[in-house]
């Protein structure tokens, strides 16, 4: 088995309520050592040489975005967690936060003192609001044993908008305005939330620092493939027999998540990284989970031979169209341009040309997009016209 | 003070230089290269919304909005491109898709960005079936007349008001497909402000804002021919 717990070694271990039971556990440690025994620019080297990569999505690397904000000018500078988790099928962040705040806390601590930052936000998704006393909590108890002399961490709640966990959208939220993407560059670690410096990074991205920090980056670097070190950790639901999280080391076989321990049978499809994420047919299922390959947020979507393609991509599209931000064309006229066709596919009403205009507007759509939601939502549309094309085919009137 | 670097690219194959900060499309027009824009305006910051000015670098996954993306050193772009174009054509395409399409009867219909960009581009009839974008007609105000079925999302207006005329009478509500331009909580404009300064209807590059019609008046612009 290849499960490992590095992100949430403390998930079901420590009374989240009690930051005592973090000590006993290594806590603060990291962060004592980060500011007593090392440089800013240690700790972004050893978070460089470490191979983290965003777990966000993404996958840019950590250090190298720390590095950026470091070195940016200006003395105002920003940290900012992105806990919006608004991935369909995502709930690792939920599952973190419930469990371990102080290891995010001490995360988020850590990357402040590396980047110069004064103040921290958690972006909290509307959703997990029942999350937010916890939270306020963990940061009070940090704050009363002098863990938070060199950074405030405030909590800004969104307000359900799928599109504000991407990064600048979530920024104009957190500014206090609707949330809408911006263009880029200038990018965040160089002009960020109000003009400064900035680096927005996932709720599990900074949960793999503390450790890094006190194990060193050449332990987490053994662990993973080439371009993907460390863990994942993946949210499992759909036609499962075990929904739930799992933290796995990355490069393992998708077939060993889903039919090994989450104990699927019969399966169709899976969707690995929610509604733009990829779809796998059953006969790929072999396929390693790694930046390499295929991996997203980590939601991990089972579907088994009873569930019909088009109905899903019709109804993840829906989604899309509803949460697009509406500011660029592509995206706001595509997504919808996109319903109205799956639609009659999905009424059995689907014409030969559909297939060829499906095609030509997701390709224009990934390319003109503003933001990662209008550049990946054809992503449903194109592979399943790539492995399941006579579901279409089929449908035409 | 700071020398101004120079900065040299090659843009559909030949080597120009320009000045650091200069935006791709500021270079292109300074090289004679024509590349169509609708929500940009060199009076506004721009905004990226359109898409339509897009153009191809090497190296970049997807294709970069020329309006806003400043020139680098060693850039090398496509302004031009197979894929360049049709990716502009469908963007055309999917906006005159959900247009209400009443070109015949609009005050703007000659002087229109929308439709001579569909007519530079060669796009014909869009093979999209979206659902037209409708709303009625706001009249109530004697200085401006809104017609947003006719509007495509450009903001030009919004900035126009907030960075021109300084006064902020219009927002952006709902979101996706429903996006609208509205004022206040999406009443019909109507402001003590809004009276002859007419900045946003002079920018708006289609007929969604005009000054209400005079019976009898003639149509700005002299007809737009397309030719084949
Ligand atoms: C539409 C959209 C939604 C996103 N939602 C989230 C989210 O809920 N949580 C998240 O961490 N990143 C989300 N991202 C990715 C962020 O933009 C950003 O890349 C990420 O937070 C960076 O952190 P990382 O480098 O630690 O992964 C989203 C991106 C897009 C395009
Ligand atoms: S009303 Fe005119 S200027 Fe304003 S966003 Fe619509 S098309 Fe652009
Ligand atoms: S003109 Fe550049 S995005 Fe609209």
């Amino acid at each position: 088995m290849s499960e490992k717990r590095i992100v949430l070694k403390n998930c079901e271990v420590i009374d989240p309520r009690h930051i005592t039971t973090y000590l006993t556990r290594d806590g603060f440690r990291a962060l004592e050592k980060a500011q007593k025994e090392m440089t800013p620019e240690e700790i972004i080297e050893e978070v460089k040489a470490s191979g983290l990569r965003g777990r966000g999505g993404a996958g840019f690397p950590c250090g190298l975005k720390w590095e950026l904000a470091r070195n940016a000018p200006g003395d105002e500078k920003y940290v900012i967690c992105n806990a919006d988790e608004g991935e369909v099928g995502t709930f690792k962040d939920r599952y973190i936060l419930q469990n371990d705040p102080f290891t995010l806390i001490e995360g988020i601590a850590i990357a402040a003192h590396a980047i110069g930052a004064k103040q921290g936000y958690i972006y909290l998704r509307a959703e997990y609001h029942h999350l937010l006393d916890s939270l306020v909590n963990a940061i009070d108890q940090a704050k009363e044993r002098g863990f938070l002399q060199h950074v405030d961490i405030d909590i800004r709640e969104g307000a359900g908008a799928y599109v504000c966990g991407e990064e600048s959208a979530l920024m104009d939220s957190i500014e206090g305005k609707r949330g809408e993407v911006r263009y880029r560059p200038p990018f965040p670690p160089t002009k960020g939330l109000w003009g400064k410096p900035t680096i927005i990074n996932n709720v599990e991205t900074l949960m793999n620092i503390p450790q890094i920090i006190l194990n060193g980056a050449s332990w987490f670097n053994q662990i993973g493939t080439e371009r993907s070190k460390g863990t994942k950790v993946f949210s499992v639901s759909g036609d499962v027999k075990r929904p739930g999280v799992y933290e796995l080391v990355l490069g393992t076989r998708l077939k060993e998540l889903v039919e090994e321990l989450a104990l699927a049978e019969k399966v169709k499809m899976v969707q690995v990284g929610g509604a733009t994420g990829r779809l796998v047919p059953y006969d790929m299922i072999d396929t390693a989970l790694s930046f390499e390959t295929i991996l997203g947020a980590g939601a991990i979507t089972v579907f088994d031979q009873s569930r019909d393609v088009i109905d899903i991509v019709y109804r993840t599209m829906e989604f899309l169209a509803e949460e697009s931000c509406g500011k660029c064309a592509p995206c706001r006229e595509g997504t919808e341009a996109m319903v109205e066709i799956l639609g009659r596919f999905f009424r059995s009403e689907g014409m030969e040309k559909d297939i060829r205009v499906l095609e030509e507007l997701s390709s224009a759509m990934m390319l003109s997009s503003l933001c990662g939601l209008g550049q990946a939502a054809p992503i449903p549309v194109t592979d399943s016209l790539q492995y399941f094309r006579n579901d279409y085919e089929n449908r035409i009137k | 003070m700071r020398k101004i670097e120079k900065i040299t690219v090659t843009i559909d194959g030949s080597q120009v230089s320009g000045c650091e900060g200069m935006t791709i499309l500021e270079l292109a027009q300074q090289n004679g290269i024509d590349i169509p824009t609708l929500c940009h305006s060199p009076e506004l910051t721009p905004i990226g919304a359109c898409r339509i000015c897009v153009v191809a670098v090497e190296g970049s996954r997807t294709l970069v909005g020329s309006c806003h993306t400043p020139i680098t050193q060693g850039m090398v772009i496509y302004t031009h491109s197979p894929k360049v174009l049709e990716t502009r054509k469908v963007i055309v395409e999917l906006l005159l898709a959900s247009h209400c399409g009443s070109c015949y009867m609009c005050e703007k219909a000659n002087v229109c960005q929308l439709r001579k960009i569909a007519a530079d581009l060669e796009v014909g009839l869009p093979r999209f079936q979206t659902r037209k974008r409708y709303y009625p007609i706001e009249d109530v105000s004697p200085y401006i007349q809104r017609d947003l079925s006719k509007c495509v999302l450009c903001w030009r207006c919004v900035r126009a008001c907030n960075e021109i005329a300084k006064q902020n009478v219009f927002g952006i509500a709902y979101r996706g497909f429903n996006s609208k331009v509205v004022v206040d909580f999406d009443q019909p404009i109507d402001k003590e402000v809004c009276q002859d300064c007419n900045v946003c209807i002079d920018i708006c590059p289609t007929g969604a804002l005009s000054k209400p019609r005079e019976v009898g008046e003639e149509k700005k612009g002299r007809p737009l021919v397309i030719s084949s």
